[in-house]
């Protein structure tokens, strides 16, 4: 399994891939778009200035460095959709990266725009992007049948649907899973809000004036007896959650340990699905949480392929993460299922 | 003698509201009131008696002003966000009896689909072979694709989900802001809907109505009649997000079981929604509602909303249908 990780600076390249990056994905942002768009429309799933990459020749340098490395870079045009003055726009631009920087491919969430990728590009790569939201062998079907070459499963997705979806894909798409940082509260290629100006609203919702409502009258009789506690406690739990999917109120421990999702403990049984890469999650993050993700992802992957066990493999997950309490609440895990 | 638009003898509920049909959907029920069933319920008496009654009784007013006569001729079963609501294949065959009798159509409801839930959409969807003016609501591109190729003549619908655009209640109306430079304002009043390579998919899969939501941002006049396929807009609720975890499904049950996909449910969605005020920006203290429906959020969008969609319908164009959610029935329409 190749270890996918992000990327936001040529200057990142050599530090990531002695540490065992296999992969890297990176998002670009040409001044046109910031002059057309402002901050109102992203051209992928990050802010037009954090995490991305602003200058071509950025990108040009960042390849021309992982490649000296051989290590392939993906390209993010991952918006839910684009326009079709947008995919005027996008399109060429994507060949340019493809003919004079040397990118290796690109992560598209718009179906439509992957036909026309298809179309013009024939001979990029395009990866369907976790925002595809592909749950169902139907799925990859439609994504084989449309020429894309690999299926990024998303978040949601548990241990035994991702092996599912890879034998579904096997020998017709490579396959990618999420293993760390940066949860979504919702399905986010259901997900129809915006991150901008507002927030997310995942967050803010715990916080804000609610009310449960009875849709029957039984369950008006409910919500004043048995229920009433029970839809109490529903409210403190998705508090709970919300948290530790954004990150536990700060995205490094103070021991310098990435905080938020996390699948180190079910690498084993990752391992076993099949998937041919797992992706570790922030190109606006730091070098250093950066770094520090992919050494931890590293650790547990070279103890699975080295033979752990199960149990040793959850064992050391737990361990370097070092916060134990974290882990024992569930709420931190992508693949809860599986947690030891 | 009144025809439809496929030339064969309009029923009773056709014949009124201007030839515009008004399904109904009941997504947290077990099964559709029986009197909607039978085409004995009339659309202000089923709006009137419906939960949310204050949304639902000035709904019924502006469907009865703009259609007038306006009844309901399709009842929409199953859910659209969580397939623990797929209905079986006998439910759905019962329903096809009584709503023949009633001289409904039937549209099945399929959400976003696991492998498993796949399997059990295609045995749902083959109880309505053969039933005329039945139809499928389809709302991932795998569930398409899967159904295309079972059934080359099925009618499929694809559903709102997958509309990909912003509608974030907090902040859409601000989205037509004049202060705004016209490229941004003009990419959030539409999709990508109208680019050759979603057109292509279009024409490939035979897809000739789309669902789309009452959006809080005025739309471009070319989401609405620039495309080939007819349109059914949704009304009260536009829907906003979704998750696989569940916010009523974790009222009852252990805490490791809470928020997974497919993790365990007491159905505690048919009982209980959930309303959040959300601060609007900017807004001195003002607040958008949003209800928590099953695992899904949901806006009711304003009365002038509502208005602007509904002056649309009788101008011919490719908008000819509003459906119509109820997410749980009153004592009325169920007996």
């Amino acid at each position: 399994m190749k270890l996918t990780v992000p990327v936001s600076h040529p200057e990142e390249v050599k530090m990531l891939a002695e540490n065992g990056a296999g992969e890297f994905f990176c998002g670009f942002v040409p001044p046109e778009w910031i002059e057309r768009y402002g901050g109102a429309f992203w051209l992928n799933r990050r802010g037009p200035v954090a995490g991305n990459l602003l200058q071509r020749d950025d990108v040009s340098l960042l390849a021309e460095r992982s490649h000296a490395r051989g290590i392939p870079v993906y390209v993010t045009f991952n918006a839910p959709y684009y326009t079709p003055e947008q995919q005027e726009f996008l399109l060429p631009l994507v060949g340019r990266l493809a003919e004079e920087c040397g990118i290796d491919g690109v992560i598209v969430s718009d179906v439509g725009f992957l036909v026309e990728l298809r179309r013009a590009l024939p001979a990029l790569p395009v990866h369907a992007s976790s925002v595809m939201a592909s749950l169902n062998p139907g799925m990859v079907d439609f994504l084989s049948e449309l020429g894309a070459s690999r299926v990024i499963f998303p978040r949601s997705l548990g241990v035994e649907g991702i092996a599912a979806l890879c034998a579904a894909a096997a020998g017709r798409l490579e396959t990618e899973a999420f293993v760390l940082n940066e949860g979504c509260v919702f399905e986010e290629g259901y997900c129809m809000t915006t991150h901008r100006s507002v927030g997310a609203l995942c967050v803010q919702l715990p916080d804000v004036p609610h009310r449960v409502l009875p849709l029957t009258p039984d369950a008006a009789v409910s919500l004043a007896g048995e229920d009433r506690k029970p839809a109490r406690e529903m409210m403190g739990a998705f508090r709970d959650w919300v948290w530790f999917q954004n990150g536990c109120g700060n995205s490094v421990t103070e021991r310098g340990i990435p905080n938020g999702p996390c699948g180190l403990c079910a690498l084993y049984d990752l391992a076993a699905t099949g998937v041919t890469s797992l992706k570790i999650s922030g190109r606006s993050s730091s070098s250093f949480r950066k770094l520090s993700s992919l050494r931890m992802v590293r650790a547990v992957l070279d103890l699975v392929e080295g033979g752990a066990s199960r149990e040793e493999a959850a064992r050391e997950a737990v361990a370097i993460r070092k916060t134990p309490e974290f882990c024992n609440a569930g709420y931190m895990c992508y693949y809860r299922e599986k947690a030891s | 003698m009144l025809l439809t638009r496929r030339h064969r003898e309009a029923s009773l509920q056709e014949g009124a509201g201007r030839g515009v049909e008004v399904g109904l959907s009941f997504p947290f029920l077990a099964a559709p009131p029986p009197a909607v069933l039978r085409g004995e319920a009339s659309l202000d008496e089923t709006l009137r008696g419906a939960a949310m009654g204050d949304a639902h009784a000035a709904l019924a007013e502006a469907l009865l002003r703009h259609l007038p006569g306006a009844a309901p001729s399709r009842v929409y079963v199953g859910n659209e966000t969580c397939e623990r609501l797929l209905p079986t294949p006998q439910a759905i065959g019962s329903w096809v009896a009584s709503a023949r009798k009633g001289r409904l159509a039937l549209s099945l409801v399929l959400p976003p689909l696991s492998r498993d839930g796949l399997a059990k959409a295609e045995e749902a969807v083959r109880a309505l072979e053969g039933v005329e003016e039945s139809e499928v609501v389809a709302n991932d591109w795998g569930t398409v694709h899967r159904l295309r190729s079972l059934h080359p003549g099925l009618a499929i619908v694809l559903g709102r989900l997958t509309h990909k655009m912003l509608r974030d209640p907090r902040i859409a109306d601000c989205f037509d802001s004049p202060r705004a430079p016209m490229s941004a304002r003009s990419a959030l009043c539409r999709s990508g809907e109208l680019a050759p390579g979603f057109r292509a998919l279009m024409e490939r899969y035979g897809i000739g109505r789309r669902e789309i939501d009452p959006f809080l941002q005025p739309l471009e006049e070319d989401e609405w009649e620039g495309r080939g396929e007819r349109l059914s807009v949704h009304l009260p609720y536009q829907f906003v997000t979704m998750g696989r975890g569940c916010l009523p499904a974790a009222m009852h049950g252990e805490a490791k079981g809470k928020f997974v996909a497919g993790g365990p449910c007491r159905t505690e969605c048919a009982k209980y929604a959930v309303e959040f005020r959300v601060p609007v920006p900017g807004g001195n203290g003002a607040g958008r509602h949003l209800l928590s429906l099953g695992n899904a959020l949901y806006h009711a969008v304003p009365p002038h909303v509502s208005e602007r969609v509904l002056a649309r319908l009788p101008s011919g164009g490719r908008m000819d249908r509003v459906v119509v959610a109820v997410p749980a029935a009153g004592r009325k329409p169920s007996r």
